[in-house]
This record gives C-alpha cells, sequence and structure tokens, in this order.
C-alpha cells in the first residue's frame, strides 16, 4: 500500500519536472501514463471512473498574493515547505474566538488523516493570475444586499443560519466539488446512461444522466444545479446549471454555470477539472484542477441531521442571553429610578 | 483495520504538508456561535454516555462540582465519521471512565461545553490524530496503542 503509493508520488512529480509550467498537468499527465497504462472500461464501454476517491487537497483555491504568477512549486520547494510545516503546529490564542474548538489533530480533522494526491501547484486555480476574478459591482450588490437583510437577525431562527448549519447543503457539494478538510471522500458510479456521484459530506448523491437530454426548464433551480454528462475520449465532461442563488459560490448568483471535466490518469489517480462562469458575478470565466488519490474507502454515512444539536444550542442560548440581558436591563432600570 | 493502514499511510506526507497552505476547510458551524469565548472550562468528571451522531459527537459526563453536587455536562466533539477512521466505535469510551477536558462553556450558562482537549486522567490523549505533537496515527502521546481497538 505504501508503496504503491510512493509510485505514484514519483510518477506525478517526473511528470511535472521536465516540462515548462505550461505544459503541465492534465494533458501532459494523460500523455505520460498512456504509454504505460490503459484505460480500464466498464462492461457497456464507458472509460471506468469508478471507486472512492479523495478530493481533498493542501492546495488553497487561490494563490498567495506573494508567489505572483509563479504557478508550481519546484520538488525541492515543496520539500522543504513541508519540512518547515512539520515543525511547527498551528495553535489559536486562548479566549480567542478561533480557539473556540475542538482540537483538530485529536478529532481527526486535518488533512494528516486523509489521504491527499501529490500537487505541486502554488493554487488550485491554473493560470497566471491564480485568483477568483473581482466580484462585478452587481455581484458585490448582491452579497451586501443578502448581508444587510440578516443583519441583527442572525439568530432569530433556523432560517437565519446558514445552509451548512442547517444541514441542507456544503459548500464542497455544489459543483464543483472541493473537498473539505476531512471525510472528503467521493464515491463514483457507473450504469448505462448514468453517472452517479455520492459525496460523503454531507450526504448528496449526484444523479448525472450521460443520454444527452436537455437540461431542465430554466425556472427549475435546485441546490446542486442540474448536471447533465457527456464523454469526451476518456474525460467525462459534466455540464451544470439551474443554480439557486442561495448557495452563492464564491458570490455566484443563480446563473451559475459549472463545467466539470473528470479523467482518470492512473489506477489511483484522477484529475478533476472545473471552469466556473457566471456573467452576473464575474467578468470572465476561471479554472481550477484538482488531482483526487483513490480512497481505500469506506465512505460513512454523514447524517448530519442526525445529532445537529447545534442549532437548537445556538438559539435556545441565544434566547437565554436576550432574557438575561433584559432581566439585567429591568433591574437597572428599578435601581436607577429609586 | 483498512481505514487504520490508511491512516498510517497517509500520515507521513499529509501530515507534512498540513500547513503548506490552508486548503479549504469547511465547518458545519461557527463554534463561537454557541461557545463563549470568555469561558475557558477545565472539567473533570466519569463520562456518562458517549453520543457517535453527526455532525458532531457528545460526550455526557458527570462533575463532581466543589459543594459536592455531581453535574451532567454535554461536551461537544468531532465527527465520528473521521473517529471511526481513527478506529474508535460507539463502545470506545464506555460509561465510568474518567476523563479531563478542557474547553469553553456554552453561551447563556448552558450546561454544555466544547470539548478542545480531551485527556485521560494520567494525560494520556483521548483521541490520538496522527499530527497531534509526539503522536504517532492511532497512538497515544506516550506511544501506547489507542484504546479503542474493537
Amino acid at each position: 500500500m505504501k508503496r504503491r503509493f510512493m509510485v505514484s508520488t514519483a510518477a506525478v512529480i517526473a511528470v511535472m519536472l521536465p516540462g515548462s509550467a505550461l505544459v503541465i498537468g492534465q494533458e501532459a499527465a494523460k500523455t505520460a501514463v498512456a504509454k504505460s497504462w490503459t484505460q480500464p472500461r466498464t462492461p457497456d464501454g464507458q472509460p471506468d471512473l469508478q471507486g472512492i476517491w479523495s478530493n481533498v487537497s493542501s492546495v488553497p483555491l487561490e494563490r498567495p498574493k506573494n508567489l505572483g504568477a509563479k504557478e508550481f512549486y519546484t520538488p525541492q520547494e515543496m520539500a522543504e515547505i513541508k519540512a518547515r510545516a512539520a515543525q511547527k503546529a498551528p495553535v489559536d490564542k486562548a479566549g480567542t474566538r478561533a480557539d473556540v474548538h475542538y482540537d483538530f489533530n485529536q478529532f481527526a480533522l486535518d488533512s494528516s488523516h486523509t489521504k491527499v494526491a501529490p500537487n505541486l501547484r502554488t493554487s488550485l486555480i491554473i493560470g497566471p493570475e491564480g485568483t477568483v476574478p473581482p466580484l462585478l459591482p452587481e455581484a458585490q450588490k448582491r452579497a451586501a444586499d443578502r448581508a444587510a437583510r440578516n443583519r441583527g437577525h442572525q439568530f432569530d431562527g433556523p432560517e437565519n443560519r446558514g445552509l451548512s448549519e442547517r444541514c441542507i447543503v456544503w459548500p464542497n457539494e455544489a459543483p464543483p466539488m472541493i473537498g473539505g478538510g476531512y471525510n472528503g471522500n467521493v464515491q463514483i458510479v457507473q450504469g448505462p446512461g448514468y453517472v452517479g456521484i455520492l459525496q460523503e459530506m454531507i450526504h448528496d448523491m449526484r444523479v448525472i444522466p450521460t443520454d444527452g437530454r436537455p437540461h431542465l426548464p430554466a425556472n427549475i433551480h435546485q441546490w446542486l444545479g442540474d448536471s447533465r454528462g457527456h464523454w469526451e475520449g476518456n474525460t467525462l465532461v459534466v455540464d451544470t446549471t439551474n443554480f439557486t442563488d442561495q448557495t452563492a459560490f464564491r458570490g455566484s448568483g443563480d446563473k451559475l454555470h459549472v463545467v466539470e471535466r473528470f479523467t482518470r490518469t492512473g489506477d489511483d489517480s484522477l484529475m478533476y477539472e472545473f471552469t466556473v462562469s457566471d456573467p452576473a458575478t464575474w467578468e470572465k470565466s476561471w479554472t481550477a484542477q484538482v488531482p483526487w488519490a483513490k480512497s481505500d474507502g469506506p465512505i460513512f454515512e454523514y447524517a448530519c441531521q442526525e445529532g445537529n444539536y447545534g442549532m437548537a444550542n445556538i438559539l435556545s442560548q441565544t434566547r437565554a442571553e436576550e432574557k438575561e440581558a433584559k432581566e439585567a436591563a429591568e433591574a437597572a432600570a428599578r435601581t436607577g429610578s429609586k | 483495520m483498512q481505514a487504520k493502514q490508511a491512516v498510517v499511510f497517509s500520515g507521513a506526507f499529509a501530515g507534512a504538508v498540513l500547513l503548506l497552505a490552508a486548503g479549504p476547510v469547511w465547518a458545519h458551524h461557527a463554534f463561537y456561535a454557541e461557545f463563549d469565548e470568555t469561558k475557558p472550562i477545565t472539567l473533570r468528571g466519569t463520562v456518562t454516555k458517549w453520543e457517535m451522531v453527526n455532525p458532531h459527537s457528545w460526550i455526557h459526563l458527570d462533575v463532581k462540582g466543589p459543594d459536592g453536587k455531581v453535574v451532567n455536562w454535554m461536551i461537544e466533539g468531532g465527527s465520528p465519521n473521521a473517529l471511526l477512521r481513527l478506529g474508535f466505535t460507539k463502545d470506545s469510551l464506555p460509561p465510568g471512565t474518567e476523563i479531563v477536558v478542557e474547553g469553553y462553556q456554552a453561551k447563556g450558562g448552558a450546561i454544555r461545553a466544547v470539548g478542545k482537549d480531551l485527556t485521560f486522567t494520567d494525560g494520556r490523549r483521548l483521541f490520538m490524530g496522527g499530527s497531534a505533537p509526539g503522536a504517532a496515527p492511532g497512538e497515544t502521546a506516550d506511544g501506547q496503542a489507542a484504546p479503542a481497538k474493537k
């Protein structure tokens, strides 16, 4: 097991080393693996992408500003970064909001407990900019309006709380699928005319027809949008529209359009690429690549609603605090009037 | 066993890149909305129940106060799925186990807390993460096997 991982790491680094930054990536990886690896197929002839994959990444979506247009670390730089990172553990200052959390390390919620595909990229977003384009004025206004509507009412009731807290949908689920730091497992299953994608976090199964049928009518909006797939060579291409205006991926609206490309690059590796556009949010589209690693599984059920005490706690505690504040104010008023 | 192996084998590489950059980490809820950063708390008590429920596990703990009165606290912890991958099951923390919890109390004075650090009374950590200082994956800080290999 360990050896297999190291071999695949070496293979990816080897692919990345000789080329210039421009040719490194999906195409180069495909060319390189084609010599020694044959794309398996399902009984009905589709490229076989099935299995459980980890989509957790240690690479941030956007490139840190100080790296400029540098798209890749060299293997040596990566080794140095890893060595430095191993020296220190993250520590939050006691008594701060950031510290109010259980210890990630102890509870296995950091990526050290997860299989993470090797990646020399400095950001998941490809290209010289490596960032999400700035929000258009109308998108900024949309975000400000949304925040203004909820301001002062964040704790009024469950519907004032975020979609994650309500266990409705998490940001990792709606395409594009960007794994969170933990339980980042995705299972792909295929049958004639359909591809299914189950995400451990937080429970949803994407059922993607590949039979050429059109998208749903434009007036129908879904949390995860409406996905349609087709094959281009060995690549599964999934086109998703019909989003709601509530998931707001990086400030997007209901005109969000996501095109995902799934290309298996080896027995244990898959390249996941997505291009995001929304004419009401960004001036131009942007693209990211995330290598996935085969995961040993199994996927566990994540029944988010099962014991979602946090929601009731947050609301009931706020009521208790309000009551306490009201009683304190009344007591102060009585004292003051004497 | 399968899950345990995966943890061990990926730990060496992935643990090292943990701090490489902040990858996206989605949180289920903002803990500061539920717990009070001005109320740090240390509780020593006896486990009465462990709820391995999503999205967060909850440990119920009988804690004897200075007045001798026993109060049952609820301690919020991490995702059961991740704990399962570490080899823990719902039987791994039996009632009667004595533990120490460091964390923050709930807002509004509720008898609940987030369990930031959980240890046995001899100082061993309760759940052992691969990147916990001095701990190999699945092992306690002092190198003993995790208590939960059922």
